[in-house]
This record gives structure tokens, sequence and C-alpha cells, in this order.
């Protein structure tokens, strides 16, 4: 449902509280009808930026733009925005239908109009027996539930969650992700959605954009965030990726050299012309991620290959990450993930392993 | 008393003994209310009811009680309504000007009651405001402040910031979030502080000594009455003011305790 069309934008927004600045020259576009996700470690600025979306924090400088328009002036009760908060935020003396139909009470719906709205948004998370419970009657995931009700009764432009699933277990984590995805599907409507669970971000996105520490690190698709990292710390921040630190070579087309403790590799740039910019010499990394090595040669002369020593197993159901050293005087530590099998896997702690990887799967990133 | 196994004798005696010194007291003139007095000295062996006989028959006591009840109500309705509004407004943020608000809210309540009980009473006198229950209702009022505020401050402050953000989020006013969202959640702590205020109220003397004007409340029915001579109705209405005091702290505490969610 995405459309081009912006629906949303962050220009140069900054957000200090007193001496420190939390947020530095934000420039974001949300788009109509996307599922975009913020993802960053904590006390990296995420939380932030939905208050101020939301209304709650106003920006220290910078504007926020809803089509077009400035929206700085607009308190929170005048913004076309529903926030389904962390701690769910439900008020605990009203019943779940009364919480749900709160938005339009207030706004001076009809109370039949409310009913049957409110039997919708029910019907919509799956909760219609649950109409009148009280929030402290309900589980967890029920309660997230009735909170994506109340926000979206009100058909909000977009819907704002701020680590709507930190609090549950990881079973219901899954289910209440593919459900989010759904009604978002459904109710067509933009979600911004902020989590510091890089699994969450890629099950869920259209869009993700990676925050460190006040900075945006890198706005993609998931694929892109994960294959074709802007930056050390997003490539770090992708769990378990290889990084190689070298001097820049020359670059020829797609390919650029990257000279290593593990010798010459090759990789990707297309894309990223920042990269085959950059001074020869210059200080990168080699970023592979573990599943790309492969013990098998195709044959082909471009691939990069390494030779080193198993040091270590870890069997973590469907997969087994072996750690690898390798290279010569300064070694380096690889971390390979293989198919687990009921017999193990193909290597043992202590034997040589030789390993290959093809360019198109090798990404550098400055230092 | 149920006591642990690993409270040494010792410590249970001396708190057994701290009790009876200090708290035995109390219970003398209830005991005697209920005993003849003869020549000064009570009777234990004639047990009556002729001293709340004689309490309940006395009109000067039936008005100061009237007295007590119409100033503990009106100071506690004053109370509650400046207690949420200050209680509000101090936990909407944080400045210089809420602290001192804050502090000068605690001042009655802090310093001696005779200190608060002059200042009312030399201010009064300065802007000419002629002494009556007003007066008293106004000195009660500045003395149970504090504890109806704070009972409010604390419920406020326990209640998730988030649920005032939730409601604004969803397009409530301010006052409909007053009214819809907190209002429901202070019922409990506005009754539990409004009890302990009229409580408060109900056995305060110094402040009411010194800024009521010919109305008497009870307390001081009781001051003058014992000036005249030791009654048995004097113990009787001891021990009225001290149930009925009791009484009033058990409901509070009822009402103010923290309930399961
Ligand atoms: N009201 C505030 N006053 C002062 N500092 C604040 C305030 N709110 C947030 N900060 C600071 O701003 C930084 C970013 O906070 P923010 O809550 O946006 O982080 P976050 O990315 O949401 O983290 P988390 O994943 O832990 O929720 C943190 O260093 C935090 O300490
Ligand atoms: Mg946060």
């Amino acid at each position: 449902m995405t459309t081009e069309r912006l629906l949303l934008e962050l220009k140069a927004v900054s957000k200090s509280f007193g001496q420190t600045e939390v947020l530095q020259r934000i420039d974001l576009a949300v788009r109509d009808g996307e599922f975009i996700t913020i993802l960053g470690p904590s006390g990296s600025g995420k939380t932030t930026i939905l208050r101020m979306i939301g209304g709650f924090e106003s920006p220290s400088s910078g504007e926020i733009l809803l089509d077009g328009a400035d929206i700085s002036a607009l308190p929170i009760n005048k913004r076309p925005f529903n926030t389904v908060f962390q701690d769910y935020a439900l008020f605990p003396h009203m019943t779940v239908a009364a919480n749900v139909g709160y938005g339009l009470k207030v706004r001076g719906v009809k109370n039949a109009e409310i009913e049957t709205r409110v039997g919708e948004a029910l019907q919509l998370v799956a909760l219609r027996d649950f109409a009148g419970r009280f929030p402290a009657q309900l589980s967890g995931g029920q309660r997230q539930r009735v909170a994506l009700a109340r926000a979206i009764i009100c058909r909000p432009r977009l819907i704002l969650l701020d680590e709507p699933l930190a609090a549950l277990d990881v079973e219901l984590r899954r289910q209440m992700q593919s459900f989010l995805k759904d009604i978002q599907r459904e109710i067509k409507t933009t979600f911004l959605f902020v989590t510091h669970d890089q699994e969450e971000a890629i099950a869920m996105a259209d869009r993700i954009c990676v925050m460190n520490s006040g900075h945006i690190q890198q706005l993609g698709s998931a694929h892109e965030v994960y294959y074709r990292p802007a930056s050390e710390f997003v490539a770090r921040f992708f769990g378990d990726n290889n990084l190689v630190e070298g001097r820049l070579g020359p670059s020829s087309g797609d390919r650029r050299r990257i000279e290593t403790p593990l010798g010459a590799l090759v990789c990707a740039i297309d894309g990223q012309p920042h990269l085959a910019a950059a001074p020869e010499g210059a200080a990168a990394y080699a970023v592979f991620r573990p599943e790309a090595l492969s013990l098998a040669s195709t044959g082909s002369s471009e691939e990069n290959r390494a030779h080193g020593l198993v040091t270590g197993l870890h069997f973590a159901g469907a997969h087994t990450l072996t750690s690898i050293r390798a290279g010569g005087h300064e070694p380096v530590n690889l971390r390979l993930r293989l198919p687990s099998k009921v017999e193990g896997v193909a290597l043992r702690a202590g034997e040589a392993a030789d390993l290959y990887w093809r360019p198109s799967e090798c990404r550098l990133v400055l230092k | 008393m149920i006591r642990d196994s690993k409270t040494p004798y010792w410590l249970v005696g001396i708190t057994g003994l701290v009790f009876i010194l200090l708290y035995g007291p109390i219970f003398v003139p209830i005991a005697s209310s209920f005993f003849a007095l003869k020549q000064g000295v009570v009777d234990w062996q004639q047990p009556t009811a002729s001293a709340y006989v004689t309490l309940v028959s006395n009109e000067g006591i039936l008005v100061a009680l009237r007295n007590t009840l119409v100033v503990g109500g009106a100071a506690v309705v004053c109370s509650l309504i400046l207690g949420i509004a200050s209680a509000l407004y101090v936990n909407s943020g944080r400045s210089k000007d809420r602290a001192l608000l804050q502090f000068i809210i605690f001042l009655p309540f802090l310093m001696p009651p005779i200190i608060t009980g002059l200042a009312l009473l030399i201010y009064f006198r300065e802007i000419e405001f002629d002494r009556s229950l007003v007066t008293v209702i106004i000195g009660h009022t500045v003395f149970v402040l504090a504890l109806v505020y704070r009972t409010l401050l604390v419920r406020l402050q326990s209640l998730s910031r988030s649920l005032v953000e939730a409601s604004y989020d969803l397009g409530a006013s301010g006052w409909q979030t007053f009214r819809y969202v907190l209002l429901p959640n202070l019922t409990s702590a506005m009754i539990g502080a409004g009890i302990l205020a009229f409580a408060l109220s109900f056995d305060e003397t110094m402040i009411t000594l010194l800024v009521t004007g010919t109305d008497n409340t009870l307390p001081i029915r009781l001051w003058a009455m014992m000036r005249l001579g030791f009654t048995p109705d004097i113990n009787a209405l001891v021990a009225v003011i001290l149930a009925f005091t009791t009484l009033l702290c058990l409901l509070a505490a009822r009402y103010l305790m923290p309930r399961e969610s």
C-alpha cells in the first residue's frame, strides 16, 4: 500500500534536554501507508522522535511537516495521530469498551455510533467478547490489542507505536508481530513503530530507520540495511556480522578491493557512490555475513577466500555458529553459520577449514 | 500479640511496659466514664451510663457538636478543592514556584499550632475580619491542607504519566482529561484524605481557641468544662471524641490503603 506520497517530514529536527543534545538534525520522511520502523539501541533517541511527532515534546529546532504544513504549534489533542504506549496506558477504571470508545466520546460522537464502531474495532483485534472486562482482567497480549483498537478507532493518519511488544514473551511477540502487520494491511494506515530488536524490525518493516546516539545511521528497506550497511554501526548492529579491517584498494566498476590481513578481498559497492569516491588507502572494513561463508568453492576466480582453524562451535538450534581463526601473523576471528544436522556440522574444533564467499556478499563500510 | 520465635523476651517486655505506661492513661477516662463518681473519686463498683445521659442533655455540648461538624465539613470541602488544585499544579511540572508552594502548604502543619493560630489571629485583626466560625474554618483549612494535598499528590504521582498523555492523544481536552481520567482515579484518595482532615479538624484545639469568636467547638467546650472541675461528663466527652477519631482513622486507612491492581 506504500505510495511515494509523503505523509510526514522531519526537517533538521534537533532536541536538547538542558545541556544534552539527544537528537541532532534529524531528517526523516514517512511515506503514506508504509510500515516504518525506528530501530536503535537504548538511549538512541527513538522515543524522543516519537514523542515529538505525537506532540508530547516540542523540537528545540527544525520543523515537523504534515502534508507539507508545519504542525509544530498543533497541540497533542489536535494532531491526527494516535499512540500505542509501551505500558499500554489503558484507563484502569474503564471497561475495555469504554477505553476503546474514549477517543470518540471526547469528540462528542453519538452513543449509538460509538457502540457500533467500538464493536467493529474490537472485532478487528478479536476481542469482541471482552468488551465488559476491565484492563486488570486481561493478559498482556490482550491489553496490547485493546491499546491498538483504542488507537485505530479514531482513524488517525499515523499510528505511533513505542516498543509495544517489549513486555511480551517471545512466542506472543511473534504472534503480535504478524498480527500488527496484518492489521496495518487491513486498515491501510501508516505505522511508525519503535523497537530495539533488529529481528522484529526486519520481520515487520517496509523501511527501517537505524538510529544511534541521536543520529540516523541508515534509512532503507530491511534488505538494504541487512545486506548493504551504510556504516560500521549498522554493520555491527545486525548481529554476528564479520568485519575485517583494512585499507581501500583500487575500484573497478561495481567492485572495489580492500587490503586486509586475510589478503586482498573484493567487495561490491553498487548503489554506494561514496565508496567509489573514497580515496585509496582509506581505512575501511570488509563486511560479510556469517551465513555468506561457504566451505566449498564455486570455482569462480573473483571469489574471496580465507584459510583458518576452527576454534569453537556453538550449537544454536537450526544453525551452528562456528568461530574460525583465519589469516597469518595478524589473525582475524571469523564467524561462520552452518545449518545444524543431527550428526553435527562438517567441522570439528581444531580442524583446518577453507572459507569462500562471493564479492556480491561482501560489502564495505568506511571506518 | 504473636511473638516471633526470634524476638527476645526482654524486647517484648520493654515494649509491653512502654505501651502500658504511655498509652494506658488514654483508657482510664474511657473506663471511668462508665462508672459513678463519689466525692471526686471513681467508684469502680457502680457501673452507670449517667455521664452520657448528662452529656446529651447538655444544650451547650450539643451546640458545640453542631459547630464542630459544620467546621469540619467546611474545612474538608475547602481543603479538598485547594488540595486538588495545588496537587495538579505541582504534579504538572518542575519549577521553583512549585517547590515554594509545596513548602508553604506544609508550613502550618509543621509549625507549632500556637504559632499558626497567633499568626492567623493577628492577620484577622489587622484586616478587621470579625472572628466567628468562618475564621475557624479558615484556620482549620490552612492546618489540614498539607495532609490533603500530600495524599492527593502521592496518588497523582502513582498514576502513570502516560494515562494523561493517552487521554490528550485520543483528542480529549484538559477538562475532559481531568473529569474522565484523573478524577475517577482520585476518588478513594479524596475520601480517605477527607476523612483524615475531618478527624484532624474534629479535635483541633489550639488554633480554634485563638481564632474563634464566641462559638465553641467540642474540644473548646471540653477545655472550658475542665476549668470548672472534674465531672463525669468530661470523661464521657473524652471517650466520645476518642472513639469518633479512631473510627475516622480506621475508615481513612481503608480508603488510602493501596489496592491490588
Ligand atoms: N525528559 C528528559 N530529560 C532529560 N533527558 C532525557 C529526557 N527524555 C529522554 N532523555 C534522554 O534522551 C536520550 C534519548 O532518550 P529516548 O527515550 O529517546 O531513548 P530511546 O531510544 O527511546 O531508548 P529506549 O530504547 O531505552 O527506550 C537518553 O539519553 C535519555 O536519557
Ligand atoms: Mg524508548
